[in-house]
């Protein structure tokens, strides 16, 4: 009797006049929530949305004290983040930047040019671009010549070291190790998280190299890639076949490809931890019932894993993509730990650059390449994690 | 198919390190669900009735006790083998599918069996003799046909395409009871199914479940909380109170024959009002007043508890029966009488005929005999009549 009385009370009527079904309602409502609808769509908008009422509501006399509370971590961010992020985008586009004196030639796209490739310098420091060149192959060696206009051939120097190998070992380190490493971690979490005995003892396990000093692990994976060390050991491995990570001038021939796959697995390794932990939280956070649901849908494991946990653990997983490839387009130390140099020929190439060592390098060379390789790899990122949103925009569940 | 649940017993063990007792969950219940019907457990939260249903699902172990589908001990049986659909509390619809897919999903892991034809549909036969079986998946367009046809039985096909979270509570719990029909189990299991649903849905989609369960006449276990629920729509309910079946039977069986002080407690909306009683006589007594005479059978003089239902009295000015009306609630086609008693336990409530004039204030009834009831104080508050 008494829920027949509550059925009676009228629910709150709808802004139109015309009688509206009830789940039509709730759909639109829902349609509002999850297309954005008339709330402000960004988080600017929202934000200033937001201290307009507030200081509507306390008064402007109190925003000072906001602003205090603010201050601390502003005045940092702006130190250590703001102040050296501007000045590097302002860097990157000043000719013959010199960060001690605090000088430079004016504004110049040349940095750009030089970091690609494209402008190169004569031994008399004249620019040139790769299109004035004439190019010419002796002995399988390519040689860029400019005709001055009194008409004299000189040599025309450019640097090649980001283009032929910062960015495609950047670019084979990333799609290599993320995509590998997100498997890898995603099979150790799931297991992680369907044992019972052990489970605390094994995640302090996996969570270890999280904790450990790259360089210094670096140095461990080199004594086990050593060509005497025990990889080539177990592997039974001897002469061309266990150069991973030697150096010297005599090795010059041995492929590129050992050393790249010694530094992914070591990148991969030290790489696991963090996405353990995160895909763990993930999926102990997914409702029980699911599983039992596709227990009586009778689902399989497999399928269970690629229909229900994957699919619930996605949002974790776009987390965890993003962030692992932001991470390993800026990877250096582990080339650092691993080899000490860019180099694994002795110096002869820098086979194992990455765009970031390229950066790092350049503070003893030209800060304004190095300027603009930064912004260029901002760049590359900004587009690999905006095409990430996209891409995920259908895939994802939250 | 037929149910059978014979001395099930669950036992979560408990923690004897920190003085956790055991929780016997289920204890000892024998009931059988006979084929094609629907049947409804009902108790109050944590009386072991999601348990059972967990258990004959077969996502509990038991820890002792069998069940039975018809001839078949499925007791120790994968729930996927069993052949059930079970509809959870909150649904458990895939969020990430739509509504098609979720629908679909049981069928794209099912594998059925299929007689080998030649060319000329002749039958193959294998190295012994016999029929030879393929065992192979559902094709696309079998499931699709499937899929259409249960959401048809549910009235779903609008939403095909949708996310669950687009859809309504009731919409959601109408796919999910499509994706447990979708296989076509052998029994369909429901965990209170509507208690996610605001009154007036909750109201339909009852109905609803009653239809979709005549037409398909597929034997139900339902699980409630609310009697009212179980009342309306089982063919037969199972009363439980911590783990022990307290009755069985018809509803309004139970309602009107209940067999113990808490199935009378526990059935009826406004509940059954108690009274501290008497039996003398062969008469029962409330205060000094005689409340029913006892016509049935001889028992013997002692103090009892009298329920009386609350549709239980007539207002009749020579009645023996009086209390004191505090206030009237006017419920359209029934009004309400809360009112007190020195001898009730709390505030009772009675209802009367709409037409009938009474006031705030004293007033004397005649109490109908079929809606009183005697229970025995002593454990187990067994009823005496």
């Amino acid at each position: 009797m008494e829920q027949a009385t509550q059925t009676q009370v009228k629910p709150a009527t709808p802004a139109e006049n015309t009688p509206i079904d009830s789940t039509e309602l709730h759909r639109n409502a829902l349609d509002r929530d999850t297309k954005g609808g008339k709330q402000p769509k960004s988080f600017f908008k929202r934000l200033f949305k937001g201290r307009e009422r507030v200081s509507a509501d306390a008064g402007e006399k109190n925003n000072w004290k906001a602003w205090l509370y603010l201050a601390p971590s502003l005045i940092l961010l702006a130190v250590f983040t703001f102040y050296p992020l501007i000045n590097t985008i302002v860097i990157a586009f000043l000719k013959d930047y010199n960060y001690v004196t605090q000088t430079n030639s004016g504004f110049t796209l040349d940095n750009f040019g030089t970091v690609l490739g494209l402008v190169g310098q004569t031994s008399s420091q004249t620019t040139v671009y790769l299109w004035q060149c004439t190019k010419q192959v002796t002995d399988g060696v390519t040689h860029y010549y400019f005709s001055t206009s009194s008409g004299v051939l000189t040599e025309v120097y450019f640097q090649t070291d980001v283009i032929k190998y910062a960015l495609p070992n950047t670019l084979l380190i990333t799609f290599i190790t993320v995509p590998i490493s997100i498997i890898i971690s995603l099979l150790i979490s799931i297991g992680l998280n369907s044992i019972k005995a052990f489970k605390k003892v094994l995640q302090t396990i996996f969570f270890v190299p999280y904790v450990t000093n790259a360089i210094a692990v670096g140095m461990v994976f080199a004594v086990l890639f050593d060509s005497k060390g025990i990889i080539n050991f177990v592997f039974g491995l001897s002469g061309n076949n266990s150069f991973w990570i030697d150096q010297g001038a005599g090795l010059g021939n041995k492929p590129a490809w050992m050393p790249m796959f010694a530094l992914c697995v070591y990148i991969v390794w030290h790489s696991l931890p963090f996405k353990i932990l995160i895909f763990l939280s993930g999926l102990q956070n997914i409702d029980k019932q699911y599983y039992d649901a596709a227990k009586i849908d009778c689902a399989g494991k497999w399928k269970t894993m690629m229909n229900v946990t994957v699919p619930l653990l996605s949002p974790q997983i776009l987390y965890i993509m993003i962030t692992s490839f932001i991470a390993s387009f800026k990877e250096y130390t582990s080339v650092v730990g691993l080899f000490g140099m860019p180099s694994t020929d002795g110096g002869g190439t820098k086979n194992m650059y990455t765009i970031v060592y390229y950066i790092y390098e350049q503070i003893k060379g030209n800060v304004g390449y190095g300027g603009a390789a930064a912004v260029l790899l901002f760049i590359i990122i900004m587009i690999f994690t905006a095409i990430q949103f996209q891409v995920s925009k259908k895939r994802v569940y939250y | 198919m037929e149910i059978k649940l014979k001395n099930l017993t669950k036992i979560f063990p408990g923690n004897p390190k920190k003085g956790i007792p055991d929780t016997r969950a289920v204890d000892n219940l024998d009931v059988v669900v006979p084929d094609g019907k629907l049947m409804g457990l009902l108790g109050p939260s944590g009386c072991g009735k999601s348990t059972t249903l967990y258990m004959i699902a077969g996502l509990l172990e038991p820890t002792s006790g069998e069940i039975w589908f018809g001839d078949e001990d499925v007791t120790d049986l994968e729930p996927e083998k069993r052949g059930i659909g079970l509809v959870f509390q909150n649904y458990a619809l895939y969020p990430h599918m739509t509504v098609y897919k979720n629908v679909a999903f049981p069928l794209t892991n099912l594998r059925i069996e299929e007689k080998v034809v030649d060319k000329a549909g002749q039958p193959v036969l294998d190295s012994e003799g016999k029929q030879e079986i393929k065992r192979r998946h559902l094709t696309k367009d079998e499931i699709d046909k499937i899929v259409r046809e249960t959401a048809r039985v549910v009235q779903i096909e609008p939403f095909l395409e949708r996310k669950p979270n687009q859809l309504s509570g009731g919409q959601q719990q109408r796919v999910a009871i499509a994706r447990a029909l979708v296989k076509k189990p052998k029994v369909l299991l429901l965990d209170e199914p509507l208690s996610n649903l605001d009154a007036r849905l909750r109201l339909q989609t009852r109905e609803e479940i009653r239809r979709i369960q005549q037409s398909t006449g597929i034997t139900t276990v339902f699980v409630t909380h609310d009697q009212e629920e179980a009342m309306s729509i089982s063919d037969e309910i199972v009363v439980m109170k911590l783990g022990v079946m307290q009755q069985r039977g018809v509803p309004q069986d139970v309602y009107n024959d209940p067999c113990n002080k808490f199935v009378a407690n526990f059935l009826g909306t406004p509940p059954i009002n108690f009274f501290a009683g008497e039996i003398k006589g062969n008469k029962i007594y409330i205060g000094k007043e005689m409340v029913r005479e006892i016509t049935e059978k001889k028992v013997p003089d002692q103090k009892c508890s009298v329920g009386i239902r609350p549709e239980g009295i007539v207002v009749d000015p020579a009645g023996p029966f009086h209390f004191h009306v505090d206030r009237i609630l006017t419920m359209g086609r029934d009004i309400m009488l809360v009112s007190t008693h020195p001898e009730a336990q709390s505030n009772t409530k009675f209802l009367v005929d709409a037409f009938v004039k009474v006031g705030v204030g004293d007033v004397a009834v005649t109490v109908k005999p079929h809606k009183c009831f005697a229970f025995s104080l002593e454990e187990g508050e067994k009823r005496i009549i």
